[in-house]
């Protein structure tokens, strides 16, 4: 797999293929064609309408990834601000774009094309706050006057997601953020502040605000309130996970998800297809793999050398963790229904694409651990 | 995974906050830098944190689904059956005498199981002469697809379902489906609604009452009594064909309750079989409809100034030529030319005269009188297919002096009619409902004095008498009413061709208890109406015949209008030309 010796950063392309963590490659290769397989008992045991689409996506993508994990860490250490402010620009002209046509319908068109930048962003985001980290020293973390610019960082795009509206992938950044904030050292009373003074101004926001707009509230929390959207999915979703049973009915047997009763089934639903045909042993091994690549993710990002791709490296994986988490949450009923797809498996183009992306960083943070980064803080 | 082994090197570039998890190295470099060791310290500390987080949250989710994969006692795990939903029996819904709206039927649906059957030719062949329409062709495909359950046809009847017994094919099996029922179809369609195949509320009472229909057997008893709903529905379709409109709307609502004993949106569609109807027959105009509703609005404008005491009913105005207001100049539709009293300005509409009063209320007063009506705020009748009102985000004095004479806020029908019973039943605040009740409500909070709506009702009265509402008379029963004639506005300005021409009235106007609404969408002029498509010539004879023909349902009972008492009570002070005619009336 790759050395434990400190190696020359500036390596030739044959030592980066040696250094390549392919056991990473091969975890990821196998998810993106277990969605592949999925789709197609999805699709009534076809290559169309999905299969055969994704498949066309997963073998660009996997090279994509390889090209992003050749290329030198310090380039993207370089390029992550600006790569950041493109992101941002995107998200603001969907905004703005989604204003402008307030017809139901094109709000529903523009609802799966919104999901684009923000997929997008959430790969830049990890990387201008890993950036901005790998500048300070701890002491410098300590500051809180410091943290205002990270905030910014992470509040801008996640108040422009919400207003898309998508409260699910808003929230998912903010959380993940969160993370990487504790992973770099921010301290422990600024979390302890925010845990006990968020939940108070929200409880005191609340109380002033007239009932028609809590209910448009809760709506917007909690779509299952409307039993012909979401709420119709979860009861369906349920119906299809409990008839799976321990082995599941086999391969493009499901009925919930033949016979259609399954909404959503080849995105945000995927893993109940997997789950109503391959049973409980299908869908822990699904989760076996996806636990196997974000602990490769954390290996990864604690084997290198500086802090920009150590926090980068955690930031991916905790965001591939939160998505993995979410999607399986809401499928089984424990949280509302806020369409968060499971990475690399749901059918989807720029969300996987986003997914590959962030592979793509990993593997670069695994071949360049060792190379030095400008603008480190001086010790 | 054992080359995974991470480490901490001294050279490393960022020592302060760093990850070493290997213990004795870090403990070196770490003692080689004495004041990084707190700061390693609680790196660790902070990823083991994260760590532990994460494997909770997997043992969490793997809990989770054990829970919902085996132990879950919503769904059978036997293959055929669980691809039904879950079983839910929904509470029939009736009228208020108790007449059946919607009810729900057990009925078997046939499938096959490819697997079991044995000679598919004979199968279909067989199944053809029970269903002689079965598509064979699209069966046999469904067949060789693979899938273990493929759908013959649902929905059958009994006598269909012994047929197939008695075929005695091996491989079919029948699923018991649920299926709603609506005997009176069209009629009912904007309020009952629909449900989805596996009934799952869609729309109407079924959607917005899904919860009370699945929980509880108990039929369901609403407002509406479906004798009242006919004979609205078939008036307003005959007004709507007269003046060939794109839709219509009308309603009828018990003033002291708030139930809604009528309410018709036109065009509707058959609920049995939704799929078929169009957007347009599918919206209902009444509820979730906002148009701007024009002369209507009076109503508002003159009792709000009455009871501020800024007019008398006798103060005069000066309606002789159309009023300046910045860029804006206000006409009125039928000129008088005069200076009018304020039951003119009432009774032959004038936009001129409502202008002027309107300008001695404060925009604010006139904002807070409008919401205490429940104009501003959506309906909170049981439904959801209701509108918000389309309020002006700033309320200007333009806002303020259009909407004296019903343009610049869009409300629904049902909330019109309600603020409008709530201005003439003694100015207590009617909240709409589409359920039974049995009494008023006791704690309807006051909007008006009793003077302003006695006022009003003579006013009402007036109009019906003596100006744009004639046509709306039916002798006997003491119509008062209010046309409205607007232009619906079209890409940001008005369209004088594309009108809504509405009135709304109550019976009998002396003591009010029915209130009776009418609309009609884009109606055309023709010969019988001298080329109007005005409310009074349009809404206003819609309104008579259904009042004509619900009264004596409704036991009111006919009254002598010239009765002393009853002309007391609705006596104008300062109306010219009613006063002429009612005095030429007593002198008969």
């Amino acid at each position: 797999m790759f050395s434990t010796h400190a190696h020359d950063p500036d390596l030739h392309f044959s030592e980066k293929l040696r250094y390549l963590p392919w056991g990473f490659v091969f975890v990821v290769m196998l998810l993106s064609l277990f969605g592949v397989a999925m789709l197609y008992s999805a699709g009534g045991a076809s290559w169309k309408p999905w299969a055969a689409t994704q498949l066309y996506r997963v073998i660009p993508g996997l090279l994509l990834m390889l090209a992003i994990g050749l290329v030198d860490i310090r380039f993207w250490y370089r390029w992550s601000f600006l790569l950041y402010a493109s992101a941002l620009l995107l998200l603001v002209a969907v905004v703005a774009i989604g204003h402008t046509g307030m017809g139901a319908k094109r709000w529903i068109r523009m609802g799966i094309f919104v999901l684009q930048p923000s997929a997008y962003m959430k790969v830049v985001l990890a990387m201008v706050l890993a950036k901005y980290f790998h500048q300070l020293t701890y002491e410098q973390i300590g500051n809180p006057l410091r943290l205002f610019t990270p905030a910014g960082l992470v509040l801008v795009p996640a108040a422009l997601i919400l207003i898309e509206p998508n409260l699910g992938m808003a929230t998912l950044l903010v959380l993940f953020s969160a993370a990487v904030f504790f992973l770099a050292g921010v301290r422990w009373w600024i979390f302890g502040l925010l845990g006990v003074g968020v939940p108070f101004a929200a409880q005191q926001a609340w109380k002033h605000l007239h009932d028609y707009q809590k209910q448009r509230l809760l709506t917007f929390i909690n779509p299952e309130q409307d039993p012909l959207g979401s709420g119709y999915n979860i009861i369906q979703s349920k119906i299809a996970l409990g008839s799976g049973g321990l082995f599941g009915k086999g391969f493009g047997m499901g009925t919930q998800s033949q016979l259609n009763f399954l909404p959503e089934k080849h995105t945000d639903f995927i893993f109940v297809v997997l789950a109503e045909e391959m049973g409980l042993m299908g869908a822990v091994l699904l989760l076996v793999l996806f636990f196997i690549l974000i602990a490769y993710g954390y290996v990864i990002s604690l084997n290198c050398r500086h802090q920009f791709g150590r926090l980068l490296g955690l930031g991916l994986t905790t965001s591939f963790f939160l998505y993995v988490l979410t999607n399986v949450a809401m499928v089984t009923g424990l949280i509302p229904v806020v369409g968060i797809p499971l990475p690399l498996v749901s059918y989807g183009g720029s969300v996987m694409l986003a997914f590959y992306i962030a592979c793509g960083l990993l593997l670069s943070i695994a071949i360049h651990k060792d190379a030095r980064l400008d603008g480190s803080a001086p010790q | 995974m054992s080359g995974l082994r991470p480490q901490f090197s001294p050279d490393n570039t960022h020592p302060a906050f760093s990850y070493g998890l290997n213990a004795p190295q870090a403990f070196a470099a770490a003692r080689a830098q004495a004041a990084a060791l707190p700061v390693l310290e609680e790196a660790r500390k902070r990823l083991l944190c994260v760590a532990m987080g994460f494997l909770a949250c997997f043992l969490l989710i793997s809990g989770r689904l054990f829970d919902v994969m085996i132990f879950n006692p919503d769904a059978e795990r036997s293959s055929s059956s669980s691809t039904l939903p879950a079983h839910v029996s929904r509470a029939d819904i009736v009228d208020r005498n108790g007449e059946l709206l919607a009810t729900t039927l057990q009925l078997a649906s046939l499938a096959a199981d490819p697997a079991y059957v044995l000679d598919e030719k004979e199968t279909l062949t067989k199944l053809k002469t029970v269903f002689p329409d079965l598509d064979v062709a699209a069966l046999s495909k469904d067949m060789h697809s693979g899938k273990r359950f493929v759908w013959v046809k649902h929905s059958l009847t009994p006598r269909q379902q012994e047929q197939v017994n008695r075929l005695g094919l091996p491989g079919l099996s029948f699923q018991n489906e649920e299926r709603r029922i609506y005997p009176k179809g069209g009629l009912t369609a904007h309020i009952i609604g629909y449900n989805s195949v596996d009934q799952q509320g869609l729309a109407g009472i079924e959607h917005s009452l899904n919860k009370r229909l699945t929980e509880s057997q108990d039929s369901l008893p609403l407002s509406v009594d479906i004798r009242l709903q006919s004979l609205m529905h078939e008036a307003l379709l005959d007004g709507m064909h007269k003046f060939d409109a794109i839709g219509g709307a009308g309603l009828i609502m018990d003033v002291e309750t708030g139930e809604i004993l009528a309410l018709v949106s036109l065009p509707d569609f058959d609920p049995n079989n939704p799929t078929q109807a169009s957007d347009s027959a599918r919206f209902n105009r009444a509820t979730l409809g906002a148009y701007e509703m024009g002369s209507t609005f009076k109503i508002f404008t003159i009792s709000q100034a009455l009871e501020k005491g800024v007019i008398t009913l006798a103060d005069q105005f000066d309606c002789r030529k159309p009023l300046k207001f910045g860029r804006f100049e206000i006409h009125d539709f039928h000129p008088e030319n005069r200076y009018l009293t304020v039951p003119e300005i009432f009774v032959y509409s004038s936009n001129i005269g409502a202008a002027q009063i309107i300008e001695r209320v404060d925009g604010k007063d006139q904002k807070k009188y409008l919401g205490s009506l429940g104009l501003l705020d959506p309906s909170p009748i049981e439904l959801s297919e209701v509108t918000k009102p389309l309020v002006p985000d700033v309320w200007r004095d333009i806002n303020k002096v259009t909407i004296a004479y019903g343009h610049g806020l869009s409300v629904s029908a049902v909330q019109l009619a309600s603020a409008a019973a709530s201005v003439i039943n003694g100015g207590r605040l009617v909240k709409p409902t589409l359920l039974r009740r049995d009494h008023a409500p006791t704690d309807m909070p006051v909007v008006l004095s009793s003077n302003t709506s006695a006022a009003m009702r003579g006013l009402m009265r007036a109009v019906v008498l003596d100006g744009t509402g004639k046509s709306a008379e039916v002798k006997g029963y003491l119509v008062g009413g209010k046309t409205g004639t607007a232009d619906k506005s079209a890409g940001g300005g008005y369209n004088r061709k594309s009108r809504l021409a509405s009135f709304i009235a109550a019976y009998p106007i002396h003591r009010p208890r029915y209130l009776v609404f009418a609309m009609i969408d884009e109606p055309k002029g023709n010969k019988g109406s001298h080329g109007y498509a005005t409310g009074g010539w349009v809404a206003a004879p819609v309104v008579a015949k259904v009042i004509g023909e619900s009264a004596p349902l409704l036991r009111v009972a006919p009254v002598d209008e010239n009765d002393p008492l009853i002309m007391e009570r609705l006596r104008l002070p300062g109306m010219i030309g009613g006063a002429k005619k009612q005095a030429a009336a007593n002198a008969q």
